[in-house]
């Protein structure tokens, strides 16, 4: 069984830029935190926003060149955890065949934001998300840093 | 154009890409940002990534869906901005698709196509060059050709 989610939210520690991304699942109070990259991090914010920039940044292209093959994007699922370390599956179709591409959770979210997809966590994966590790990390943060944002 | 060089540029926290073309006649210099810059010199030093980086991924789903890059091209300079397209063929059609340079270069050196840049582009940089050249002179820079 997969666990829709959605995208509540990225936090930036303003200190060492490190980026959590907020998921949320449908119906549930639970929130799965996943570490991203700062460009990624970004990428997702400028997707919730609906910040358009002048020209397409990276996530922008992935989607242009979808876009333009006619390859669509179906859905995203964040299939398992293995060292600390998520993985996603990208489901695109091609002409008829339904492809699923490895990928990073990050990437995977930011696209799924610009095609308007759903993004999903594996069942198993969902129960061992790391709520404990987000509490020390926003404890660490003063509450300055985490201001604009609520949890 | 091959990529010669990728530089940090300490007053701008930029970086800049250095194409030149196959005779080393023309250089273009293109400022980029950190995460593309970053993109390119994985691909430029060959480093291995344990997961798939972005442009890893539009390369992966490319070569999934038997799509190839044909060449990406430098089309355009407006405002110091430059502006590429990448051509991309599938099924029996080509595609052509708007694109930052500093993403085209990155899936370029990823997919080993080709990196053009059209004479517009060439000719438009040295003109724009001249002209920053032009804005930064200072009335004293003239003073020693006074009458």
């Amino acid at each position: 069984m997969d666990i829709k989610l959605s995208v509540q939210s990225v936090l930036t520690d303003p200190k060492t830029e490190t980026q959590v991304v907020l998921l949320r699942a449908d119906g549930n109070k639970e929130v799965m935190p996943i570490w991203v990259g700062v460009a990624e991090g970004s990428a997702i914010k400028f997707a919730l926003e609906g910040i358009l920039p002048t020209r397409p940044m990276t996530h922008d292209l992935l989607k242009n060149v979808l876009d333009h093959l006619g390859l669509r994007v179906q859905k995203v699922i964040i299939t398992e955890i293995k060292n600390n370390t998520y993985y996603a599956l990208v489901y695109v179709e091609s002409r008829g065949s339904l492809l699923s591409i490895d990928a990073r959770p990050s990437d995977a979210i930011a696209l799924a934001l610009r095609t308007h997809v759903p993004i999903y966590a594996a069942d198993e994966v969902f129960k061992q998300r790391g709520g404990e590790s987000l509490d020390s990390w926003l404890e660490k943060l003063g509450p300055k840093d985490s201001g604009e944002h609520t949890v | 154009m091959k990529v010669r060089g990728l530089m940090y540029d300490p007053f701008n926290n930029a970086f800049i890409i250095i194409l030149r073309d196959d005779q080393e006649k023309e250089v273009l210099p293109i400022w980029i940002g950190k995460p593309e810059a970053g993109a390119i010199s994985f691909a430029l030093e060959g480093v291995f990534t344990p997961r798939p980086m972005t442009h890893d991924l539009i390369k992966n789903i490319l070569e999934s869906s038997n799509a190839k890059v044909i060449s990406v091209v430098i089309t355009d300079l407006k405002d110091n901005t430059y502006f590429a397209k990448i051509h991309v063929f599938y099924g029996d059609s080509e595609y052509t698709i708007d694109s930052r340079p500093s993403d085209a270069i990155a899936l370029a050196l990823r997919v080993d196509a080709p990196i053009f840049a059209t004479e517009a582009v060439i000719q438009k940089h040295s003109t724009e060059e001249l002209d920053r050249w032009l804005d930064n002179l200072r009335p004293e820079d003239f003073g020693k050709y006074d009458a």
